[in-house]
C-alpha cells in the first residue's frame, strides 16, 4: 500500500491515501464487527428464547420430582350431623404377580412364603395362576401395612399399584345409605351413586357432603335390632327415626347389612333397603290414615260410636276377623287404640273409595316418593273396589315402603304439614314453604288417640310407654303373602304432647318368644292372662313395641325429650 | 492544427512568487473538509449493546437461579405439606375409627362397670322436712370430718417437709466439709486423730494377740446381739 514513487514524492498526497488508508481499514474491520456482532447476537438471541421459554414452560420439565406418591382426593368426604367421617379417600395398593419373570424353583418360594404369610389364601389357586404364566392380581384394596407386608418378601414377579380408594370408617353401620363405589372411583350404589356427580366435582373436593344422620343413634338403633333378632328369632329388620317437624332423617337401619369395606357382591334380596326399597304390606299402621280420613272429612269424631260390629265379615273369598276378642260397640277412638280390622273397615266404608283414595294419595302413600337415594321402592298398584276398600282400610291388599309410611305419620303428627324425608343436610338450609295436607284438630285428635294407643291398658303397645318420653304410636301385624310368617311393625312418635321425631322399627318374620321375659311397666295392670316368660303371641304388641321402647330408652337422652313438656312448663 | 501554445497562454499563469507556504498544500485544511466516518463510535455503541445484552443475560441466569432454588424450597415445602396433609387424613381415619360408636361401646363393656341398677321413682324414699334436715346435718358432719383429715394431713405433710430440709441442709454442710478438709476445726480434728490412733491399736493388739482379744465377754455380749438379731429377722451376718 505504501509504494514511493521513484521519481515524484507528494507528501501531501501521499499522506491524504495514508489516511485514506486507514479509514478504509476501519471500515472494512468495522463491518466485519458487524458481521460477527450480528451473529453473535443472533445466537445470543436464540438463547434467550430458549431462557424465555424454560422460564415459562411448566414446572414437570425441570422440576425434581417429589418422591412420595401423591395421594390425590378424587371424591368427597361424606359426614354425620356431627361431622364424623364416614367415608372418605385413602391411597390402598392392588398387588399383581407376573409369573413370567419367575423360574419352577422360585415360583414354589414364592408359593411356599406366601402361604407362611397369608394362611387364608387359597394356594391350589394361585399354584395355577402361576403355572398359566400370564399376569394376575393377587389382592386389590391393601392397606399400606399389607402391601410392605407382601413387599418384604422381596420377589421380583411383585407389581404393586396404588391408587385412591374410597373406605368407610363405620363399616357396617351406613352400609344402605352410603353404597359402593366401582374399581374406576363411580359410585354403583346408595348415595356414592346418587350423588356421583357433586361427590367428584373437583371444585367442591376439599367440601365434604354432610348428612342428617347420627353415627351415635345409629349404633344404639342397630345394637337393639341386633338383640332383637336374638330374642325374636326375626331373620331382618330396619327401623328410621324422622324428625317429624322437617323430614331430616336421624337414623336409618336395615339388617342383614354388610360391611362397605369388604367388596363382595351381594344379590340375595334379604340384604336390600328394607326401609326405602322394600315394599311392604304393613298391616294395621294403616288404621291411623283410615280414620284421620274419616276425621278430616268429618265424618266422625273420636267419639263416635260403631255400634254391633260383627266378628268377622266376608268380602269375596276374604274373611275379615279381628286378632283378639273386642266389645260390639266401640268408638273410633277405641277401634284404634284396640286395632280392630271390622271397625276400619265400617270407617272405611263411610267414606268411600274416591275419599279414602284421594287422602292416602295426599299422604303420598300410592306412589314412589322422592328421597335422596336411587333405592326407592314403588307401591304395587291395584284396583280399588268395595273388597279392597275393606282390606286397605286394615291395611292389608295395599303395598307400600317403610319411609312412605313414616312420611305419612310425621305429617299427620306435626299438625297436618307435608314434610319431604331427607337425609341431606343442605336440603334443610333453605326450607320450603310448608304446605298443609290435613287440619291441625284432625292432626291433635289423632295425636290423642295414638298416645292412647300406648298408654292405656287395653292398647296394644303399652311395652312403649317409657316413662317420661309421652310415647305415642300404632302397631301393625301383617302377614307375608303366600306365606304364614308374620311382618311386624311399630310406629312410634315421641313426645305425644309436641311432636318431635318419629321411630319406625319393624321386624322381619319374627317368632314367638318362650324365653323372653318381659317388663311390664309399672303403669299397667298386666299381667291379665299375660305370661312374663313363656309368650307365645306373635304380633306387633309383643315384639315390635319392647323392642322400639328399648331403643326409645337408650336413644331419648341423646334426643333430649324426656320429660320435655314438665320442663318446659317449668 | 491546433496550436498549443495558443491555448496553453489562455489558462491562468501561477503566480510563482507567491509565498512556498502559501502553494503548499494545507493536508489538515483539506482534511478537515472530509466528511468524517465515525466507524469508532459504532464499533462502541455495538459493543456496549452487546456488553449490555450479556449483562442482561447474565442477569436472568441469576435471577433464574434464584427462582429455580425458591422453586425447589416450594416443592419441598409443598412435598411437606402433602406428606402433614396425608398423616393428618390418616390420623383423622383413625381417631373416627378408634371413636366409632361401635368401638367405644366395646371398650365401655371391657372396662367400665356396667352392672348399674336402675331405681325406679317409687323407689326413691321422698323426704320430710325433718329428715332433710337430719340428712343436711349429716351431710356437713361429714364435711367437717373429710376437713379435719386434710387439716390433719397437711400438718403432717409440713413436718415431714421441715425434716427433709433440715435433713438436706446437714448433707450439704457435710458435702461442704468433705470438699474442704482445711475448714474442719481443729478440735474435731484432733478428735477423729484419737479415734484413728484407738482404732490402730485395736488392730495392732488384735494382729499381736487375737486371743486376748477374744474373752468370754465380748463372745457373750456379740452372741446375744447375733440371737436378738435373729430373732428380729436381721441378717446375722452382714452382706450375706
Amino acid at each position: 500500500m505504501k509504494k514511493k514513487s521513484f521519481h515524484f514524492e507528494d507528501y501531501t498526497e501521499s499522506k491524504i491515501n495514508e489516511k485514506n488508508s486507514s479509514n478504509n481499514f476501519i471500515e472494512i474491520s468495522s463491518s466485519r464487527v458487524i458481521f460477527l456482532s450480528t451473529i453473535f447476537l443472533f445466537l445470543l438471541f436464540v438463547c434467550s428464547i430458549k431462557v424465555i421459554y424454560l422460564s415459562l414452560s411448566p414446572k414437570k420439565e425441570f422440576n425434581i420430582k417429589s418422591s412420595k406418591v401423591e395421594f390425590v382426593k378424587n371424591r368427597r368426604d361424606i359426614v354425620d350431623r356431627n361431622g364424623s367421617v364416614v367415608a372418605t379417600n385413602v391411597n390402598l395398593y392392588d398387588v399383581g404377580i407376573r409369573p413370567q419373570l419367575l423360574g419352577d424353583q422360585e415360583k414354589k418360594q414364592l408359593l411356599i412364603k406366601l402361604a407362611l404369610l397369608i394362611p387364608d389364601l387359597n394356594l391350589i389357586k394361585i399354584k395355577k395362576k402361576l403355572k398359566k404364566n400370564e399376569f394376575f392380581w393377587l389382592g386389590k384394596r391393601l392397606t399400606p401395612q399389607e402391601k410392605d407386608e407382601i413387599w418384604l418378601i422381596g420377589n421380583k414377579s411383585f407389581e404393586f399399584q396404588s391408587k385412591p380408594s374410597r373406605i368407610y370408617p363405620q363399616s357396617y353401620l351406613f352400609s344402605h345409605i352410603l353404597g359402593q363405589t366401582d374399581d374406576t372411583n363411580n359410585g354403583i350404589s346408595g348415595i356414592e351413586k346418587f350423588l356421583n356427580t357433586n361427590l367428584i366435582n373437583k371444585n367442591k373436593i376439599e367440601t365434604p357432603i354432610n348428612l342428617t344422620l347420627d353415627s351415635n343413634l345409629q349404633h344404639l338403633i342397630r345394637d337393639e335390632l341386633v338383640k332383637a333378632q336374638e330374642d325374636f328369632y326375626n331373620i331382618g329388620s330396619a327401623a328410621v327415626l324422622m324428625n317429624v317437624k322437617n323430614g331430616e332423617i336421624l337414623s336409618l337401619i336395615s339388617l342383614p347389612d354388610y360391611d362397605l369395606n369388604k367388596r363382595v357382591s351381594i344379590q340375595s334380596e334379604k340384604y336390600i333397603n328394607k326401609i326405602t326399597l322394600g315394599v311392604y304390606e304393613l298391616g294395621s299402621v294403616f288404621k291411623t290414615f283410615t280414620i284421620a280420613a274419616a276425621l278430616e272429612n268429618e265424618l266422625i269424631n273420636p267419639n263416635t260410636i260403631f255400634k254391633n260390629l260383627e266378628k268377622t265379615l266376608n268380602c269375596g273369598d276374604y274373611t275379615i276377623s279381628e286378632h283378639d276378642k273386642l266389645p260390639q260397640n266401640l268408638s273410633a277412638e277405641q277401634i284404634l287404640v284396640r286395632s280392630s280390622n271390622i271397625g276400619a273397615v265400617r270407617i272405611a266404608q263411610k267414606l268411600g273409595v274416591e275419599k279414602y283414595r284421594s287422602f292416602l294419595n295426599s299422604l303420598d302413600l300410592l306412589d314412589t316418593i322422592n328421597f335422596d337415594l336411587l333405592e326407592v321402592g314403588t307401591p304395587l298398584n291395584f284396583n280399588w273396589g268395595k273388597c279392597k276398600l275393606a282390606t286397605t282400610s286394615y291395611g292389608h291388599g295395599i303395598t307400600t315402603t317403610p319411609l312412605q309410611i313414616a312420611k305419612a305419620y310425621a305429617t299427620l303428627v306435626n299438625g297436618g304439614y307435608e314434610v319431604t324425608p331427607t337425609i341431606l343436610a343442605n336440603k334443610l338450609k333453605n326450607p320450603k314453604k310448608r304446605e298443609r295436607v290435613i287440619s291441625k284438630k284432625t292432626s291433635n285428635a289423632i295425636n290423642i288417640m295414638l298416645r292412647k294407643v300406648v298408654s292405656l291398658n287395653e292398647g296394644t303397645a303399652n311395652f312403649a310407654n317409657i316413662e317420661g318420653y309421652e310415647v305415642a304410636g300404632k302397631t301393625g301385624t301383617a302377614v307375608k303373602y303366600n306365606s304364614k310368617n308374620k311382618l311386624n311393625t311399630f310406629v312410634s312418635i315421641f313426645p305425644s304432647s309436641n311432636p318431635q321425631y318419629l321411630l319406625l322399627v319393624m321386624l322381619d318374620e319374627p317368632k314367638p318368644a318362650p324365653n323372653y321375659v318381659y317388663k311390664f311397666p309399672s303403669s299397667l295392670k298386666f299381667p291379665n292372662g299375660y305370661n312374663y316368660k313363656g309368650e307365645n303371641r306373635n304380633t306387633s304388641g309383643w315384639n315390635t313395641v319392647v323392642v322400639a321402647g328399648k331403643i326409645i330408652e337408650k336413644i331419648g337422652p341423646i334426643l333430649a325429650t324426656k320429660n320435655l313438656q314438665a320442663s318446659t312448663n317449668f | 492544427m491546433i496550436n498549443k501554445d495558443k491555448w496553453i497562454k489562455t489558462l491562468p499563469t501561477a503566480t510563482f512568487n507567491t509565498d512556498q507556504k502559501i502553494d503548499q498544500l494545507d493536508h489538515d485544511r483539506w482534511e478537515s473538509t472530509l466528511i468524517k466516518k465515525n466507524s469508532f463510535s459504532s464499533v462502541k455503541k455495538y459493543s456496549l449493546l452487546t456488553l449490555t445484552f450479556i449483562f442482561g443475560l447474565l442477569v436472568v441466569s441469576v435471577v433464574k437461579n434464584q427462582t429455580r432454588i425458591l422453586e425447589k424450597e416450594i416443592e419441598s415445602l409443598n412435598a411437606s405439606l402433602k406428606s402433614i396433609e396425608f398423616n393428618l387424613a390418616q390420623s383423622i381415619l383413625d381417631n373416627e375409627v378408634i371413636t366409632s360408636p361401635e368401638n367405644i361401646s366395646k371398650l365401655a363393656e371391657e372396662y367400665l362397670n356396667t352392672d348399674l341398677r336402675s331405681y325406679k321413682k317409687s323407689q326413691i324414699k321422698s323426704l320430710n322436712n325433718a329428715q332433710e334436715e337430719n340428712f343436711i346435718s349429716s351431710k356437713s358432719k361429714k364435711k367437717t370430718a373429710k376437713n379435719n383429715e386434710k387439716k390433719l394431713s397437711q400438718e403432717v405433710k409440713l413436718r415431714v417437709s421441715k425434716k427433709i430440709e433440715n435433713k438436706k441442709k446437714e448433707i450439704k454442710k457435710l458435702q461442704e466439709l468433705y470438699n474442704d478438709p482445711k475448714s474442719i476445726p481443729d478440735e474435731v480434728k484432733g478428735k477423729i486423730a484419737k479415734k484413728i490412733k484407738e482404732k490402730k491399736f485395736e488392730l495392732k493388739s488384735l494382729y499381736e494377740s487375737p486371743k486376748e482379744v477374744f474373752t468370754f465377754e465380748r463372745f457373750g455380749k456379740w452372741s446375744i446381739i447375733q440371737v436378738a438379731k435373729l430373732l428380729i429377722g436381721m441378717p446375722v451376718i452382714p452382706g450375706r
